[in-house]
């Protein structure tokens, strides 16, 4: 059903790539351990993660210390216990230095890593562990507790234990441990049996010397098509499902972040604050693969919340880039400390994960003087697939253009690409987009229809081949059979200097069908009606919110992305009767 | 009377505690709280404005000896101690406003401390007064561990966060020690010892707790804040009260006027428990309404 005149077959968006080849480079890689072993060898002696507690403690991991760590775990994973390649390995874990030592060691085994969100309750996990049947768990210990129960009922067979404070200098490892195990009580009881990361490690050093391993045999015949990450998605939308990326699809997407110019390889060392979570794939494939590629340093934060998190490590390191999402940069905007001292090296800020509001991008300029750009993307796209050119003039609400290589278009309900200025759901093809869905051959045929990625989003694309999101397709409210897009409202509401953070959401009403609700949390006294005012200025009277509620915090995703789903749901809930 | 050794012993944990305080800030910590100075302006008055006020208004209507009156509005000059700091983390009041509060209040002491001490001491008799020049040189020792605390957290993270924890522990260690080292041999003496000096000793930090709140209240700080301040002022710091008496006093009368810096420290342990496990009620039972607000509709 290929329509070949459509005006997106021509990119309309590369006019705009400025000094952004319009090509992808020939791959470089086989696989992501080749990448990440070339960039040991050529920093070796650079920082390349150092982890951030609140109160500033802190440890440090060379690029050779990571390299040699993630080669004792492999040998570890294959020798000792034996795993074959392929075998999937799950973590889960907030930031911190065990992170990319096991991701890193996971790959280098030739296994398959699977990122566990360490929120998961048991039985979330115990889903995810079935679904893809894990053999090797790498837990950190304040959520080891959740699987006394869960355990016998899958198919793992290690669990291995580490903490935050892992890697830590001694003394300052120690004073962690007793504060969280004594004052903060944050360490439960483990009833399983588990083998602490450290002597994971210790036993994989030895290995590797008595039986005289080179590490290389286990991965270096790994291709671009093996798969190398099950990465876990649906959470906001209903069963979670596992992503399978390839060595390929993530190398292409490290190529891409490259192209866009994010990432520099000059003399001076990019300082990279990695406040997401890695075991998103936006962090992973942004801060630990593109920025540790091209030499940069990760400050790792085990938790951004509370935002004062982050202070110390604001204020300790020379901060070049950072991401986030929305939610994050608000948080900073509201603290004093960030307003009046923003990071004084900071090239520009990524802002991902959910759509970034206008207002919350212009006082980030305002505030630091830098850029606030914008992209998008998937999980099921490794994630990248639009991104702001950092050149050029800045187009407020954009996604940008996609990046070099990939295939954008914006179609109708049966497929078909729709004008310019049109909206319609967004569709991609690129060699980001992923092997498929674990396991789930109907889902994935659901999702990926003649070799295009269907992302459920709606979106336009402007003359210039700028494309703008229009919202998530579930999340359309229809007012008397109008289409009224909440982050077109909350955008609006978000612009009211007196509110912190809204949601919109539809709503069931007798006299429209649906209304559109509006949930302010409040940065200053505003009432109901002002808001409305404030929207009946700039919207169309059917996209004006009929309820206003006032709120003290909206229920967010661990990266902070706001839940419209449970919003709704607790309407639903309440107004059933 | 304190053993020479303990004298040393008490020095050291001073110096340990500012150092820890030190290790908590940065400079940009107080140009940050200049920049909203009410909450900062507000506390210091309670601190330098009532707290003496209140100590003096006390000795007098008790009818204290002139040792004692001294002993209690020194009690009453004092800045904050840390221990406040901790007991705004327990009773989930504003941690960085009492950290700025401690901080401000002891780096003016070295001159609020002597003038407000001379300004209320004026008509007892010479021999019983605190020479203002011993009282500054004292805060001003602990201001370069202060100083050196911050240079220490600039220097090393890890370094300085340690220490600001170890200062934080020495900081309860320090009080517990005192209780320890003065109240088994001065059980003859604090038998003895009149009610009225018990009540001037509880007294002083109870009205601090009330003054400091409904002083704040009254100039509109949040109540988040304002119970912020109330710990601030009654919570004084004991250990360094001690620690000028120590060094300006012998003999009988530095046991008879160490009575109330030492009877102050081990009821203010009490006392602001209390009012902690009152604060914490109230703090969470504001959060909790706040969070019930959420389900009514607009």
């Amino acid at each position: 059903m290929n329509l070949p005149q459509s005006v997106y077959d021509s990119r309309p968006w590369i006019q705009h790539y400025g000094s952004m080849p319009a090509e992808l480079k020939t791959p470089e890689y086989n696989n992501v351990v080749e990448m990440i072993v070339r960039s040991a060898e050529q920093f070796a002696a650079r920082k390349a993660f150092t982890a951030v507690t609140a109160n500033g403690m802190n440890g440090t991991l060379s690029y050779a210390k990571a390299d040699e760590h993630s080669d004792a775990f492999a040998v570890y994973l294959r020798e000792h216990l034996g795993l074959k390649e392929g075998a999937r390995v799950a973590i889960q874990m907030p930031n911190c230095l065990t992170f990319p030592v096991a991701a890193f060691g996971i790959l280098k085994a030739g296994c398959v890593l699977v990122n566990v969100n360490p929120l998961y309750t048991a039985v979330e996990m115990e889903k995810q562990f079935i679904d893809s049947g894990v053999e090797a768990l790498v837990i950190v210990d304040m959520f080891a507790d959740k699987l006394t129960d869960i355990l016998p009922r899958t198919q793992v067979k290690h669990v291995i234990l580490t903490s935050v404070s892992e890697m830590f200098p001694p003394v300052v490892k120690q004073v962690i441990k007793l504060v969280q195990r004594y004052w903060n009580r944050m360490i439960p009881k483990c009833e399983v049996q588990t083998t602490p990361f450290r002597e994971t490690l210790h036993k994989g050093y030895e290995l590797k010397q008595n039986r005289q391993i080179a590490v290389k045999t286990y991965w270096e015949h790994l291709t671009r098509d093996s798969v190398a990450v099950l990465q876990y998605t649906g959470g906001t939308t209903g069963i979670a499902k596992g992503a399978m990326l390839t060595h390929g699809n993530l190398l292409t997407n490290v190529d891409q972040i490259h192209a866009t110019g994010v990432a520099h390889n000059d003399e001076r060392q990019e300082v990279m604050l990695t406040a997401l979570p890695l075991y998103h794939i936006f962090a992973f494939s942004v801060n630990l693969l593109a920025f540790h590629h091209m030499g940069g340093n990760n400050i790792l934060i085990p938790s951004p919340r509370p935002i004062s998190n982050l202070r110390r490590a604001i204020e300790n390191y020379p901060v070049t880039w950072m991401t986030g999402v929305n939610t994050l940069f608000n948080a900073l905007l509201n603290e004093d400390w960030f307003k009046v001292y923003p990071p004084k090296h900071l090239h520009a800020a990524i802002a991902g994960g959910a759509a970034l509001h206008q207002a919350v991008a212009k006082r980030w300029a305002e505030v630091t003087g830098t850029r606030l750009v914008e992209g998008y993307g998937l999980t099921e796209t490794s994630p990248v697939i639009t991104f702001n050119p950092l050149e050029g003039k800045v187009r407020p609400g954009s996604i940008g253009v996609p990046v070099p290589g990939t295939d954008v278009r914006i179609v109708d309900d049966q497929g078909r690409p729709v004008p310019v200025g049109e909206s319609g759901e967004l569709i991609v093809q690129g060699p980001q987009v992923m092997l498929g869905y674990w396991n789930r051959d109907e889902e994935t045929a659901k999702a990926v229809k003649d070799g295009w990625f269907y992302t459920g989003d709606m979106a336009r694309m402007d003359e210039d081949g700028f494309f703008y999101i229009v919202d998530r397709k579930k999340d359309m409210i229809l007012v008397s059979g109008f289409n009224v897009y909440p982050n077109e409202v909350e955008d609006c509401i978000a612009k009211i200097d007196a509110v912190q953070e809204v949601a919109v959401i539809g709503v069931p009403d007798q006299g429209t069908g649906e209304a559109v609700r509006a949930y302010v949390v409040k940065r200053d006294e505003v009432t109901a009606e002002e808001v409305r005012q404030h929207c009946l200025k700039a919207l169309a009277r059917y996209k004006v919110p009929k309820q206003v509620e006032f709120r003290d915090e909206l229920p967010k995703t661990p990266i902070g992305k706001v839940l419209r789903k449970d919003l709704r749901q607790e309407y639903l809930q309440q107004h059933a009767q | 009377m304190l053993q020479p050794w303990e004298q040393s012993l008490l020095n050291l944990m001073m110096i340990v505690i500012m150092l820890g305080m030190g290790a908590s800030l940065t400079f940009k910590d107080f140009r940050l709280a200049f920049r909203q100075p009410q909450a900062i302006l507000i506390g210091f008055a309670s601190q330098y404005l009532f707290m003496p006020l209140i100590a003096f208004i006390l000795a007098r209507s008790l009818g204290l000896s002139q040792l004692h009156t001294v002993a209690l509005v020194l009690m009453g000059c004092i800045p904050g101690g840390t221990t406040s700091n901790l007991f705004a983390y327990f009773s989930r009041s504003v941690l960085g406003l009492s950290i700025l509060m401690t901080v401000c209040s002891t780096l003016a002491a070295v001159i609020m401390v002597p003038a407000t001490l001379a300004l209320y001491t004026a008509g007892i008799d010479a021999e019983f007064r605190i020479p203002s020049d011993n009282v500054a040189a004292i805060l001003f020792v602990l201001l370069i561990p202060t100083v050196l605390g911050i240079v220490l957290r600039r220097s090393n993270a890890n370094v300085g966060a340690v220490t600001e924890l170890i200062g934080g522990v020495v900081g309860v260690l320090v009080i517990l020690f005192l209780i320890g080292a003065y109240i088994p041999r001065n059980l003859d003496l604090l038998s003895t010892t009149p009610k009225e000096i018990y009540i001037a000793a509880i007294g002083l930090g109870l009205c601090g707790f009330l003054i400091g709140y409904w002083f704040s209240r009254a100039l509109r700080l949040n109540s988040a804040k304002a119970r912020t301040v109330s710990l601030e002022t009654g919570i004084q710091n004991g250990p360094l009260a001690i620690l000028i008496v120590g060094m300006t006093f012998e003999g009988t009368q530095q046991q008879e006027m160490l009575l109330i810096p030492v009877l102050y420290s081990m009821f203010i342990v009490f006392t602001s428990s209390l009012i902690t496990i009152y604060y914490r009620a109230r703090s969470l039972k504001e959060e909790l309404a706040r969070d019930q607000a959420k389900v009514e509709p607009a």
